[in-house]
């Protein structure tokens, strides 16, 4: 069984670190790297934005793994807690420990932020599953809950709930600064005695309080597991509530000494602004354009620059070494290079486009910001079902398709999530601007910029209305809840904890999507390497003779009522369906000739033009708007594939491409029928 | 005993009293869970594009849409 499919052996619910005399463990002799299978689990559970996800990285470090929760899309990260971070000190006076014996490191799982156990959302599911409805000894050892010290109450109906169940709990009191700034103080102490379980002050953002986390944690791994608060014996929920409202609020006085009122804050004065009706559109948007012109002019020149070292001196170092053992000229030259070299070159590529991608959304999200785009964004977005945070990754698929998907992760619902993730692939991200640019130029001059200014109206469009379709049809029972969002305090964000959260999310992108990126390009190689006639050697075959060439000549008559059933044109879009990137260069290189400057047409356009020209019958205009739309609306690339797969699983991949090539079809079949009729 | 109203006709920073929640059955828990039950005071600190407010609760600041503005009814503290 997988890391991500279990939480860990079954087993009982007894003291769960190595005791000594005590019974209680205490002091640490190393490091130690990776948690034993029988290592003891916390989890940490709380609201969202409680420092929960903070904790959790001061905690473990770069020890994480990430993976999408069994059945759910609902990611749970788990990390290692090092015996050197999880028992610093005794906290004994008398320590009876034996100094020779290894602590276990712990396991500690980041469960996604719930306000309560009662299941509104997948991610409470989960911690209702994990916490409640699983089996009990699959339950973690200890849960560390996460409440703001500045709205105690706010995070207490969690720790009620959680109090009821038979498990250890340690309520971790964060935001004492914040608490500090609105001249609310909690008396920890008052409040364990309210709460009937220990509590622990810590900053994870400054890393304080860690090591009394660590002792109380230590401790009370040693204790057996408390009897629940006990609870009216009653079926009705609302009576429960009552309850649970009264503790809560009792303890959350009795524990707190705060102002008569609720103070104003530099926050509330900021969303007066952020949020209001001209104010808050105008800043998103900027906000926004400022996301997109970073995503695409600064990765951009990397891009290109990464491009070209893999495509000129990697490639030529490689081409040297193979001179060397006399293996230039042949396929291996031709695996190695136009293979793994390009494989990989592609893939790196991606990877300043993703970080900078993961660093600008770590920076809304910690920042406090995005809660409130979503505020401004969400009766827009609310036409298809979606809330108001989902108009972020889709601006961001106008630059590139692959960070937008990852991008969804913002995202709380699963399936509003997966709806996301099916409508990115239809915003035109940049790479297919170069193909509109190129075919604009050649069929529509002088009239080129209003064409290209077409196909992003027409990609709008596609995104609303495929939307909608979505929405009336499959996503019928999805509930159009109102908006309810907890706005959080603003912060500066940390540089720590936004570069972990960067490395983590990039690492976890080209772990999943290396291979298949890297799998298909030599793929494409092998198929254009093959020849179909007698007398031509593998690997040194012209494309219309190889396995690849009679593909696109057997898929090219499909392409027939759409008006471009040349088998270069229907090679292009093969090629397009690895990387639009590479649809110019296939048809220069189809048509040996030399692939044209930006902005020029060339001898490719000449080309190009006959080739229309020829299969519309005389009608090449609504042919190549055909072709654009086709373009358009089929699968972006094998990148975006590979991150589709990461979020949302094969099978809704899958459909993905079913839709988007449905779709690009019958438009483009509907552009060049009509179109002809005018043109 | 002031009379009640629905938070959209309700003044800005002036502490309110929720006395009750007009269907919203499923939005009640979450209501409740973020501080915000029968009985709870507050603030409306500012409305929000397309009628929403946010709303100063227990420390807490939540934004609720126009619709769900509609559901509360609150009379002066």
């Amino acid at each position: 069984m997988s890391e991500s499919t279990r939480l860990r052996e079954p087993r009982t619910t007894t003291p769960m670190v190595p005791s000594s005399a005590s019974g209680k463990a205490c002091c640490h002799t190393g490091p130690q790297q990776t948690a034993e299978a029988d290592a003891p689990v916390v989890a940490l559970v709380g609201a969202p934005n409680t420092g929960k996800s903070t904790l959790f990285n001061a905690l473990t470090g770069s020890r994480v793994t990430m993976g999408n929760w069994p059945g759910t899309t609902v990611e749970v990260s788990r990390g290692v807690w090092p015996p050197t971070l999880a028992s610093p000190t005794c906290g004994r006076e008398n320590c009876t420990c034996d100094h020779n014996q290894d602590p276990l490191a712990i396991t500690v799982l980041d469960l996604p932020g719930a306000y309560s156990l009662d299941a509104h959302s997948p991610d409470e599911q989960l911690t209702r599953g994990l916490l409640q409805d699983g089996p009990v000894d699959e339950r973690p050892d200890l849960c560390v809950v996460t409440v703001d010290a500045s709205r105690l109450a706010h995070g207490l109906y969690l720790v009620a709930q959680i109090r009821e169940l038979a498990t250890r709990v340690i309520v971790a009191v964060t935001m004492s600064d914040i608490a500090a700034q609105r001249e609310v103080t909690v008396d920890t102490a008052l409040l364990s005695q309210a709460l009937g379980c220990q509590v622990v002050a810590t900053d994870p953002r400054r890393r304080t309080g860690l090591h009394a986390l660590a002792t109380a944690v230590r401790a009370a791994l040693g204790d057996p597991v408390p009897d629940p608060r006990p609870t009216p014996i009653t079926d009705d929920a609302l009576v429960l509530d009552d309850d649970r409202f009264t503790w809560l609020s009792d303890a959350a006085e009795h524990a707190t000494v705060a102002p008569g009122h609720d103070r104003l804050t530099l926050s509330d004065k900021v969303d007066r602004w952020v949020t209001a009706p001209v104010a808050g559109p105008l800043l998103f948007l900027a906000v926004m354009w400022i996301v997109f012109q970073l995503t695409t002019t600064v990765a951009a020149p990397l891009q290109d620059a990464l491009d070209r070292l893999f495509s000129g001196p990697v490639s030529g170092w490689v081409t040297s070494l193979l001179t060397l053992v006399h293996l230039d000229g042949t396929w291996v030259e031709g695996l190695l290079v136009n293979g793994l070299v390009a494989g990989v070159g592609m893939l790196l590529t991606f990877v300043p486009l993703m970080a900078l991608m993961f660093l600008l959304l770590a920076l809304l999200e910690d920042s406090g910001y995005l809660a409130r785009a979503a505020v401004v964004t969400d009766r827009l977005m609310r036409t298809m079902g979606l809330p108001g945070r989902a108009f972020l990754p889709l601006i961001v698929g106008f630059g590139c398709n692959v960070p937008a998907i990852s991008a969804t992760r913002i995202l709380p619902d699963a399936r509003q999530r997966l709806l996301t993730v099916l409508l990115v692939p239809f915003t035109s991200c940049s790479a297919r601007l170069t193909v509109f640019v190129m075919l604009g130029t050649v069929f529509f001059r002088p009239n080129a910029g209003t064409a290209v200014f077409g196909m992003y109206v027409a990609s709008v469009a596609l995104v609303v209305l495929i939307g909608l379709l979505l929405r009336r049809t499959l996503w019928r029972t999805m509930g159009a809840e109102p908006l309810i969002i907890d706005l959080p305090a603003y912060h500066v964000p940390t540089l720590r904890l936004t570069t972990a959260v960067v490395w983590q999310r990039l690492r976890g992108f080209l772990k999943t999507a290396s291979g298949i990126i890297v799998a298909t390009v030599c793929a494409v190689w092998l198929l254009q390497s093959i020849p179909t006639t007698g007398g031509q050697a593998f690997g040194q075959v012209p494309v219309e003779d190889s396995v690849y060439g009679v593909v696109a000549r057997t898929i090219a008559p499909a392409f027939a009522p759409a008006g471009f059933d040349q088998w270069q044109t229907a090679s292009a879009l093969l090629v397009g369906f690895v990387a639009k990137e590479a649809v110019i260069s296939s048809w220069a290189q189809t048509y040996a000739t030399e692939q044209p400057q930006p902005g020029q047409a060339g001898m490719l356009g000449d080309h190009i033009r006959a080739a229309f020209e020829q299969s519309s019958g005389g009608h090449p205009l609504p042919a190549v708007l055909a072709f654009m739309v086709f373009l358009l609306a089929y699968t972006p690339c094998v990148a975006t594939l590979a991150a589709q797969r990461r979020e949302v699983g094969l099978r809704w991949t899958i459909f993905g491409v079913a839709i988007q090539l449905a779709t690009a079809w019958l438009l483009a079949v509907a552009v060049f029928q009509i179109g002809r009729l005018f043109w | 005993m002031t009379p009640a109203m629905d938070l959209s006709s309700a003044p800005l920073d002036t502490p309110l009293t929720l006395i009750e929640i007009v269907g919203a059955a499923t939005s009640r828990q979450r209501l409740a869970t973020l501080g915000l039950r029968e009985g709870a005071t507050f603030r409306l600190l500012t409305r929000t594009i397309g009628g929403g407010r946010i709303v100063l609760v227990g420390g807490s600041r939540i934004a609720l849409s126009k619709d769900l503005v509609r559901q509360l009814r609150a009379q002066a503290a």
